[in-house]
């Protein structure tokens, strides 16, 4: 009884906000005049000074914003976007695209085509991709790197039979992990070191000297803070992560291409090591999402 | 389930050799749990019985160490482990027990901390509760204070302070596993990262020789009980049954049951 009730205001709701759209909508021509957008993230820092970025960008841009931050996992936050609750988020391509029953590739631009294709019948709009990546990185400190001369994953074969290996319990029996660093790499390591996933234990292995090469996620602050060498996955083992605005479909009806062209341009400047850089100072030197997302805005001149 | 079984045992004779092996992580339990309550004995032991010579101070300081029993073990590795890293890295190149500060160093001081407060109660208590009478006839026969305390209420306290040590010993063994959680290269790995890998069969062997050590941390400290303690003090030969029979069975010399 009490749901059907709820069921009933949100109906009111939903008809109500639907005929003010259509009040402002039909009564101004301006380009950034409509429905108010409503910016979501999940329950990480990164996704809140993303978050921060595009609600900024739009709202800089003369567009009407509301931000929704830390609502939880992705179970929670697909679900709302769908329902309307909220209109934009940033998201990342190879989870999002096995989240919603696709395969997942190493290449960035067939993900991305995977992911468009599957969020079309979906009420939702996958715009371009970034170029930063939040995904499996493995990374070596820089008095690591500077001996043995590492800056690709390939380069690890030089010294095989010779470096340590640390990370998530089941390294040793995943195809982005171990297998794949043998299968695709052919790199082989003296031995293998369970830690956690991408977690503080990595950090201490790998600043203690415990390992040689530890797994972590290639946006994570603490490689900008520690000034670790991300290791180029120059034979494609991981499956492409970019980051990738998700905007409800209608919303980006509602207004103009410059919308979307907007959003592409701010996307198109999101780096890893600047997005690491970001989780550095959010993270670690306690900076707010907001006054970080203004600086890199205005830093590209948005 | 026969089945599964069949797997352990094809898991046990293919997963023994090698730094990730079962005898190595075996070995690194035993040292890690030996060293924890062997500590934890050379501070407990002295201040429980000065304690319980004196009957000073011993109810506060039981419960002053049983802080570390009221404290969840899990709760002592995380919040050990941020410490020891930072100490760590402060440490000199070198200096073996530190390293990382991941791993032996967070573990030691959690299972330390669950291994203080049985042997400490039962040492105080043990003390205190010797017969004032014998004491007092040792006092008597011209001993010394510190004599006292090592040629009569030690001795007559033993069964006591040896049980806290086994109970200590056991607990220690039996918790050891969450050392894995900071990278430990314990027996607790094969139960976490078969965890990681829903490998019930890993899972199953690293509990089943958890299991298997604590039986055997018991049982050793029932050989040591009956090594160390006078005869007569001896808590089996006091509780035993069996025993019992038999010794009365000896008196009026009756068959001696099985």
């Amino acid at each position: 009884m009490r749901r059907l009730f709820r069921n009933r205001i949100l109906g009111a709701t939903v008809v109500a906000l639907a005929l003010v759209a259509a009040a402002c909508g039909s009564g101004e021509d301006s380009d950034t005049e409509g429905p108010t957008i409503v910016v979501g993230s999940t329950n990480f820092g990164e996704q809140e000074i993303l978050g921060e970025i595009f609600a900024q960008a739009l709202e800089n841009a003369g567009y009407s914003v509301e931000t929704k931050f830390q609502l939880g996992t992705r179970e929670v936050v697909n679900p709302a976007l769908k329902s309307g609750e909220i209109d934009l988020i940033a998201e990342y391509t190879g989870t999002l695209l096995t989240f919603e029953g696709g395969t997942s590739s190493t290449d960035s631009d067939q993900t991305h085509d995977d992911l468009v294709t599957v969020l079309e019948g979906q009420g939702l709009t996958a715009l371009e991709y970034a170029p930063a990546q939040d995904k499996n990185g493995f990374v070596v400190t820089a008095a690591t790197a500077s001996e043995y001369g590492l800056s690709n994953v390939s380069d690890l074969a030089g010294q095989n039979g010779n470096l340590v290996l640390g990370g998530p319990p089941e390294c040793p029996n995943r195809e982005f992990c171990l297998i794949g660093l043998g299968s695709v790499y052919g790199l082989d390591f003296a031995s293998f070191k369970p830690l956690d996933v991408g977690g503080p234990l990595t950090v201490a292995a790998l600043d203690g000297g415990e390992i040689d090469v530890g797994l972590l996620f290639t946006s994570d602050g603490v490689i900008a803070a520690k000034g670790y060498v991300l290791l180029e996955d120059d034979k494609l083992l991981q499956p492409a992560e970019n980051i990738v605005p998700v905007i409800r479909t209608s919303v980006l009806d509602e207004y103009d291409s410059d919308l979307s062209d907007l959003l592409n341009d701010v996307v198109a400047e999101i780096t890893t090591a600047e997005l690491s850089e970001l989780n550095k100072r959010f993270g670690l030197d306690a900076e707010d999402a907001d006054a970080l997302a203004k600086e890199w805005l205005a830093d590209k001149g948005f | 389930m026969i089945e599964f079984l069949g797997d352990v045992a094809v898991w046990f004779t293919e997963h023994w050799d090698g730094d990730n092996g079962y005898l190595m992580r075996l070995w690194n339990t035993i040292r890690l749990s030996a060293l924890a309550t062997l500590t934890a004995a050379m501070i407990a032991i002295p201040t429980g019985a000065l304690l319980g010579h004196y009957r000073r101070f011993g109810v506060s300081a039981v419960a002053v160490v049983n802080i570390g029993r009221a404290l969840p073990s899990f709760g002592i590795i995380a919040l050990a482990l941020p410490i020891t890293i930072r100490i760590a890295s402060h440490v000199p190149d070198g200096v073996p027990i530190f390293g990382s500060g991941l791993g032996f160093f967070p573990a030691f001081v959690a299972l330390f901390a669950l291994a203080l407060p049985p042997i400490f109660t039962n040492t105080f208590t043990g003390v205190r509760e010797v017969d004032p009478g014998t004491v007092e006839a040792a006092r008597g026969m011209g001993l010394t204070e510190g004599k006292i305390l090592r040629s009569v209420e030690i001795p007559l306290a033993s069964p006591v302070i040896i049980a806290g040590l086994r109970i200590s010993a056991v607990q220690v063994v039996a918790t050891s596993p969450l050392a894995a959680l900071v990278a430990y290269g314990g027996l607790g790995r094969f139960i976490v990262d078969g965890f990681s890998i829903q490998d019930n069969v890993q899972i199953f062997a690293g509990a089943l020789l958890v299991a298997l050590l604590a039986i055997l941390t018991e049982m050793s400290f029932g050989w040591l009980e009956r090594r160390l303690v006078p005869g007569p003090l001896q808590l089996s030969a006091q509780d035993s049954p069996t025993r019992k029979l038999r010794r009365r069975s000896r008196e009026i010399s009756l068959p001696i049951p099985p």
